[in-house]
Order: C-alpha cells, then sequence, then structure tokens
C-alpha cells in the first residue's frame, strides 16, 4: 500500500471544560476520500483546525510527507498543499466571482494593474472543468447561497490542493447541486489528492466515502475501510452512541396532560415541506437537531419572530397564529435565545429589571414601583437560586448558568404557559445544568410545557417525554418513550434510510 | 479572568467607584475647577447674576440635549432638532407678524414640530435605516422650509412674546425654570416609567427587547414625537429670548446638544447613561463659555477648546472599555 500523506499520531487538544480531542490517530492516503462524522462537538472541527494551523494541539504529532511536526501553522500548512473549505468562511461580497477566485494570487496583476482578462478566462476554466454552471463576472453578494459555496471551493481548487478539506460542504444545497460537489469531490480525488470530508448525510457518504472515522466526544469509536454499502449504514449510528450513564440526568416522572399547542402545516420558505407537532400540557417536547439544521428558525417561526409561507398556530384548539412576539407573548409564549446575550438579556441593566421588562404593566401602572419590583425579583432570585450580590446588579456581571436563570425567571415572571427554549445549557458548567434540568422538571409538573431545542444527545434523552428530530427544516422522526435513544436520533440527524 | 469578575463586582457595589464610573464623578469635579479658575480670574463669575446669566443661556440647549440624550439612551439619534427649533420659530414668528393669535401660533407649531418628530420616527423605524443619516436629510428639509417661509430674511418679533424667554418669576428667569421642569420630566419619563423602562431595554438590547414582546417601532416614533413636541417649546424659547429669528437660529444645537450628551457620559451603545450626566454636561458647556467670556478668552479660540473637552470627554467615558479588554 502507498504511504499516507497525512498522519495524525495521538492529538490531544483540551479547551476550558472540555477536552475536544482524545488522543486522535488519522490517516489519509493520496487520492482517497476520508470522511469524518460524529455530533456537534465531537471533536471534527477541531481535528480539521488543527490540521490547517489554526489550532496548535496540546500534545501528539503530524506528519506530512514524511516530516514530523508538532503543530502547524496556517501558512505552513498552505505550503504544503493543505487547503480547507470552512462553514463559515466569508469572501469580499461586492467584487466578482473571479478576482475572490483569485484574490490574492499573482494571476490578478500586470505591474501594478489588475488583469481582468486572465482572471475572468482563468475563472471560467475553472468552473467549466469542475462542471459548474457559473456567470463568473457576477457579483459574490448577488449569488444565491449554493453559488456562493460553489465560489468558495472554486477558490480552494485554483490553489490546487494535495489536501483538500471539506467541512460539511453540502449544507445549502439541494440533491442536485449535492450530487455536483459529490463529483467534484471524486474528480478532484481520481488525480491523486486526498479528501477529508465532513459529513452528516448518510447518502453522500454511501456515495463518496472510501473510509470513514467516527467520532464520539473526542475520540475515534470505529473506521470503516472500503467505504460502506447501506446495508452497513445503521452500524454507523450506533458507533456514535454508547455514552455512559452518568452523562444522563434522572428526570422524575409526572402526569401528562392533553394537548395544549398545536403547530400545523408550517413551512418557512415555498418550497420548504411542511411541519406539523403538538405539544401537551405537562409535557417537554425534545427538539433534536444539529446546528444548521433549521430548528431556531422554526422556533422564531413559531413564535411570530420571522416571516412564515403558511402554518398555523393553535393554543388549546384556538388559532392564535402570532403575528410578532408581542402577540406571541400575550398568547402565553416564551421563547429563550440560543445565545441570550446577543437577543436575550439587557446586559446593562440590573437583574430585577431583566425579569420584569416582560410584565411591567403587571406590578406597575404607569409609574415604576421600584421596592414592589426588588421584592419580586427577590423572589425569584432566592427560588431560583440565581447568584448575584443584589437585585440591582448588571447582569453582565453574572456568570453564564445565573444570567440563562434569569432569563427563565423572566418568562416564569411572566406566567407564560408555553416554553420554547433553545440549548438551554450551551455554555454553562455542570452544576448550574442540573439546577437547569431540576426548574425544568418542576415547571413541567407544575402543568407548564416545554419545547427543549438541543444538540445535546443526554440532554435530549433524559429530559424529553418526546422527540422530534429536525433535519433540513423539517421532522424526519418523531419519536417517545423506548424509541427516544442516541440511535434512533442519529438516524434522524443523518436521514438516509431510515 | 476570577480577578477580573471580583474587581467588576467591588467596583459595581462600591457607590463610589460606581460614581465615577458614570462620568458624573469626574463632570463634578471638571465643574467645580473650571468655577475656581474663572472665580480667582474674575471674582464676578460666582454673583447670583452670573450664574442666572449661565443657566439662562445654557436653556435651550439644556432642553434640546433632554431630547438628544433620551433619543441616544434608546440607541437612536435625531439631529434635526436645532433646525426644527429654528422652523418652529420661524412659523411662530410669521404667523404673529401676519396677525394670528399668539397662543393660536403657538398650539400650531407645537402640533407641527410634534409632527415633525413623528415622520423622523416612522421614517427610521419602518425602513430601518440610520438615524444620523435620515434626521441629516431632514435637518436640511427643515432649514430650506425655514429659508422658503422667512424668504432668507430675519424676522424680529417687534417686541411682542417676551414673555417666555425674558419674562422672571423673583430674580428667576423662566426659562430657567422651563429648562429645570423640562429636565425633571424627561428624568421621571427614564427611571420612574415604564415607557422609559422599555425606551432603555430598547437602547440596551434591541433584538432581545422585541423578543420579550415590546412594540419597538412603537415606543421609538412616540419617543420621536415626545423630542419633536420638546424641539417645539425649545424653539419657542429660543425665538421669544432673541426677540427675533432667522432660518439658522437653531443650525448649531443639534451637535451642541449631542456634544453635550456625550460630555455627560451618554454612549451611542445605548442603554446606559445618566440624565444627571447630560445636565451636567451641558451645565459644563455654559460654564466654560461663560468663564472663557469673562476671562477674555477669543471666540475663536474658545471653539478649539469645546471641540476638545468633546474628545477628551470621549476617552473618558471609553476608559472603563479599555481595562475591560
Amino acid at each position: 500500500m502507498k504511504e499516507p500523506i497525512v498522519k495524525s499520531i495521538n492529538i490531544t487538544k483540551s479547551f476550558p471544560g472540555t477536552i475536544a480531542l482524545d488522543q486522535f490517530c488519522f490517516e489519509l492516503f493520496p487520492g482517497e476520500v476520508h470522511c469524518l462524522i460524529g455530533e456537534n462537538g465531537a471533536g471534527k472541527s477541531t481535528f480539521i483546525k488543527i490540521l490547517s494551523g489554526v489550532y496548535s494541539p496540546d500534545s501528539g504529532e503530524i506528519i506530512i510527507d514524511k516530516k514530523r511536526y508538532d503543530n502547524l501553522s496556517t501558512q505552513l500548512a498552505r505550503g504544503m498543499g493543505i487547503h480547507t473549505v470552512y462553514q463559515d468562511d466569508v469572501l469580499v461580497p461586492h467584487i466578482s466571482v473571479a478576482e475572490n477566485i483569485y484574490l490574492g494570487s499573482k494571476d490578478m496583476r500586470k505591474r501594478f494593474f489588475m488583469n481582468y482578462q486572465t482572471v475572468y478566462k482563468n475563472a471560467e476554466t475553472l468552473a467549466r472543468h469542475y462542471g459548474i454552471d457559473l456567470n463568473v463576472k457576477e457579483l459574490y453578494e448577488n449569488l444565491n447561497p449554493a453559488d456562493q459555496q460553489f465560489t468558495k471551493i472554486l477558490k480552494t481548487l485554483a490553489q490546487s490542493p494535495k489536501i483538500l478539506v471539506l467541512d460539511e460542504p453540502t449544507q445549502v444545497f439541494n440533491v442536485f447541486e449535492t450530487d455536483l460537489i459529490l463529483n467534484i469531490v471524486k474528480k478532484v480525488s481520481s488525480t491523486g489528492t486526498g479528501v477529508v470530508y465532513i459529513a452528516h448525510d448518510l447518502d453522500e457518504i454511501i456515495k463518496v466515502a472510501r473510509r470513514i472515522t467516527v467520532l464520539r466526544d473526542g475520540r475515534k469509536v470505529a473506521v470503516y475501510d472500503g467505504g460502506i454499502n447501506e446495508l452497513e449504514s445503521s452500524l454507523l449510528a450506533k458507533d456514535m452512541v454508547g455514552r455512559p450513564v452518568e452523562l444522563f440526568y434522572k428526570k422524575k416522572k409526572h402526569n401528562i396532560g392533553d394537548t395544549v399547542l398545536e403547530v400545523k402545516n408550517l413551512k418557512l420558505g415555498s418550497t420548504s415541506k411542511p411541519i406539523d407537532f403538538s405539544v401537551r400540557k405537562g409535557e417537554i417536547l425534545g427538539m433534536a437537531g444539529l446546528k444548521g439544521s433549521g430548528r431556531s428558525a422554526i422556533a422564531r417561526a413559531i413564535f411570530g419572530a420571522i416571516d412564515r409561507y403558511s402554518g398555523q398556530v393553535l393554543y388549546e384548539g384556538n388559532n392564535i397564529t402570532p403575528k410578532n412576539p408581542i402577540e406571541a407573548v400575550r398568547h402565553g409564549l416564551a421563547y429563550l435565545t440560543e445565545d441570550k446575550k446577543a437577543d436575550g438579556l439587557f446586559l446593562s441593566m440590573p437583574v430585577d429589571q431583566n425579569i420584569t421588562i416582560v410584565g411591567l404593566s403587571s406590578i406597575h401602572r404607569s409609574l415604576i414601583k421600584m421596592k414592589r419590583e426588588r421584592d419580586i425579583a427577590g423572589n425569584f432570585i432566592s427560588r431560583m437560586k440565581i447568584k448575584t450580590t443584589d437585585p440591582g446588579q448588571e447582569v453582565q456581571y453574572l456568570s453564564g448558568g445565573n444570567q440563562q436563570k434569569v432569563v427563565i425567571a423572566k418568562w416564569l415572571f411572566r406566567d407564560a404557559n408555553i416554553l420554547i427554549v433553545d440549548e438551554p445549557t450551551h455554555g454553562i458548567d455542570v452544576n448550574a445544568k442540573t439546577e437547569v434540568y431540576e426548574l425544568f422538571t418542576e415547571l413541567a409538573a407544575e402543568g407548564k410545557s416545554i419545547i427543549m431545542i438541543s444538540s445535546e444527545m443526554p440532554e435530549i434523552i433524559s429530559m424529553s417525554d418526546r422527540v422530534i428530530v429536525i433535519r433540513k427544516c423539517e421532522v424526519s422522526s418523531e419519536l417517545s418513550g423506548d424509541e427516544i435513544t442516541e440511535h434512533n436520533i442519529l438516524a434522524g440527524y443523518l436521514g438516509g434510510t431510515n | 479572568m476570577s480577578d477580573k469578575k471580583t474587581r467588576m463586582k467591588s467596583s459595581a457595589s462600591n457607590p463610589f467607584h460606581s460614581w465615577f464610573r458614570s462620568q458624573t464623578g469626574y463632570l463634578i469635579l471638571v465643574i467645580i475647577a473650571v468655577s475656581v479658575i474663572a472665580t480667582i480670574l474674575n471674582p464676578r463669575f460666582l454673583s447670583a447674576r452670573n450664574i442666572f446669566n449661565i443657566m439662562q443661556q445654557i436653556s435651550v440647549l439644556g432642553i434640546l440635549t433632554m431630547c438628544m440624550a433620551l433619543l441616544m439612551i434608546s440607541g437612536n439619534l435625531d439631529i434635526s432638532i436645532g433646525n426644527m427649533a429654528g422652523l418652529v420659530g420661524m412659523m411662530f414668528t410669521r404667523m404673529v407678524l401676519t396677525g394670528r393669535s399668539q397662543g393660536l401660533a403657538v398650539i400650531t407649531v407645537m402640533i407641527l414640530s410634534t409632527v415633525l418628530g413623528l415622520i423622523n420616527g416612522l421614517i427610521i423605524s419602518k425602513s430601518k435605516t440610520t438615524p444620523l443619516i435620515i434626521t441629516l436629510g431632514m435637518s436640511y428639509v427643515f432649514y430650506g422650509i425655514s429659508l422658503i417661509i422667512s424668504n432668507g430674511r430675519p424676522h424680529s418679533l417687534g417686541g411682542q412674546f417676551e414673555f417666555l424667554g425674558r419674562a422672571k418669576i423673583g430674580p428667576v428667569p423662566i426659562t430657567i425654570l422651563i429648562y429645570i421642569f423640562i429636565f425633571a420630566l424627561a428624568y421621571l419619563l427614564r427611571k420612574y416609567t415604564t415607557y422609559g423602562r422599555r425606551i432603555n431595554a430598547i437602547g440596551g438590547n434591541k433584538e432581545a427587547a422585541f423578543l420579550s414582546g415590546i412594540n419597538v417601532d412603537r415606543h421609538i416614533i412616540a419617543l420621536y414625537g415626545i423630542s419633536g413636541m420638546t424641539t417645539g417649546l425649545a424653539g419657542l424659547v429660543l425665538t421669544s429670548r432673541l426677540g427675533m429669528v432667522r432660518a439658522d437660529s437653531g443650525s448649531n444645537y443639534a451637535l451642541q446638544a449631542l456634544a453635550a450628551a456625550i460630555i455627560g457620559g451618554i454612549t451611542f451603545e445605548g442603554g446606559r447613561g445618566s440624565l444627571v450626566g447630560a445636565f451636567l454636561g451641558v451645565l459644563l458647556l455654559g460654564i466654560m463659555y461663560n468663564a472663557m467670556n469673562i476671562i477674555g478668552v477669543s471666540s475663536y479660540l474658545q471653539t478649539i477648546f469645546l471641540g476638545s473637552v468633546i474628545v477628551i470627554a470621549t476617552v473618558i467615558s471609553n476608559i472603563g472599555n479599555l481595562k475591560k479588554q
């Protein structure tokens, strides 16, 4: 067998609080397409960032062309022909596709002047070579998301990479465009380039992978040599599961009532498939979905915060479809956003004012009654064990977990009946997590309904009475009782054969 | 990380520290310092007459600064208020000179300025554009209308309508009372009304306010309306005090009001800053002008001083942010 072009040995990388990669070994041969799969946070992105020189590993080594490195810089990685297309790459919006593709390369210049002829001609040749139909003179910002993605990939291919790294390249694509990318990948690899391909879609993996490495919580758990067929595909999900029990919170059971909220025929765009689901009184409905699956957009659409193409929201049988958050709040809905600092909290305002902002008229007429406000906030602070020096402390000085509790307190103060919580424990420590879980359990027992959006598997499994899995802005499966397993949820993420 | 947190906590809980962080403390010190220097150079500075004089001079700017400060706290801005005040004065004067009653003229221009403010708010909220550019454009529009109405000539009230600008209650000029009244109202609105609380929240985090079910657009449009109405009052005070009006009578006020608010510690970020600070900012500007006049500093130099004070105050107000990084 040939020598690998890249080999990593025992790479470990930790961030405060987590070990992102643990003793990770990896090989890539010339002309091979090597797929990396795993959940959010499994370590895939960390690994490709180490490979491209963005992060330096804590320990371990990388061997490229038989040379050993402790860590790479981005220049070094590029110099050795490692080129990466990240998910969130940004190109220059107001210049043409062709200029973007050759930005910074020598072909751009004829002495001090731009050499437009060459740039356009080369870009067109490049696009045609890979079978992409693209007007290279168009401004980048005028392209649709799919064509923008093609441009990013062409820009990378223009560097003639020896090793091409693609981080979930097909997120914005439909089936046809996905096939185009898969063909490009095959074409590139047939010339001897090694491709590292991060994927979430089983179909893609089946079509393109020559080898598959499965990651879980920073560790390599399985390798499939020689690709995989549809029969074996269910094995992948099995490999991704199997966490130790300590990770799971043990929720107390309580009785669940009748349906309170129904979402009917919700479409975000004209071409998307309708979404239907319901929540019962006292139920915690898990909405499992990876980043970019459309889960937050669905929540915002229900809450009236973004435009819907169609759809109805029923509360106890009545059509309450909110036109905007004002109506949603009036009907007892609450939306706790994923990024609380960006759009959940008023950082420069004190804790008590953050809590009462959603229901000012319930404690005050027109004038503010300061003492009353402090007392009410004080109750929430002691009930929810919010750590703050006093109700007048600005929330920006609170820890992440306590900030999250302030947001929850705010909606409890409003007495919301339906709480849509988006990644409720993202970025908070283990103890705060447990406290949040206890609180949710308590609230559900009191008869409140919670729609919990999360990509954290243990959280979804231990907290949910029922789970809907979101994939590409649609409900890919619904699970309840014993069906709520890591395996079934992952199968929902991956789509494909199940 | 942990020592940063404790430092912040201690400074937040210590009233003396937070007082300084809000810039109010610095301002009071600077105001005292300037007053002491001015008094040493010319003892007349501290006379009751001169102090009333200062207050009267800053009253129009002070009223407009309250508008600007409230708008900035909500994350907005209106630099058309200067020319709006000028337009109000011009409309009023033309109406009085063409034989309309003063009462009718007052009511008309107050409604006019409220509507102009609402228009600003409506355009900015509904088109989601930058307040700076929209109100800059509107400022020219108002100035142009004033030019048309006045034919480009100054108009004198001929001794009519002196009450607002020149009357006194005892030794206290009525303009000062109006200014203090507006300041008190603005302070109450900000701190003790649910409306003011929501305005503050919108300035602090517009998206969070929207997702908390606050009708952001309606609150902001209303605030521009309130600001417009207050600007109408400022325009009347200005016209009455001068006894005449030109199309550009108010032109300088908007940027001065912006400067005073910034000196007072109010920032473009919104959601923070105190109206007491803005009040002191106006006072500092007034005292500095007056002191420089009394001492005999040339008006050219005064302009340089004003500019420097704005720069220094802005740098000081950002020192807290520098430390955070």
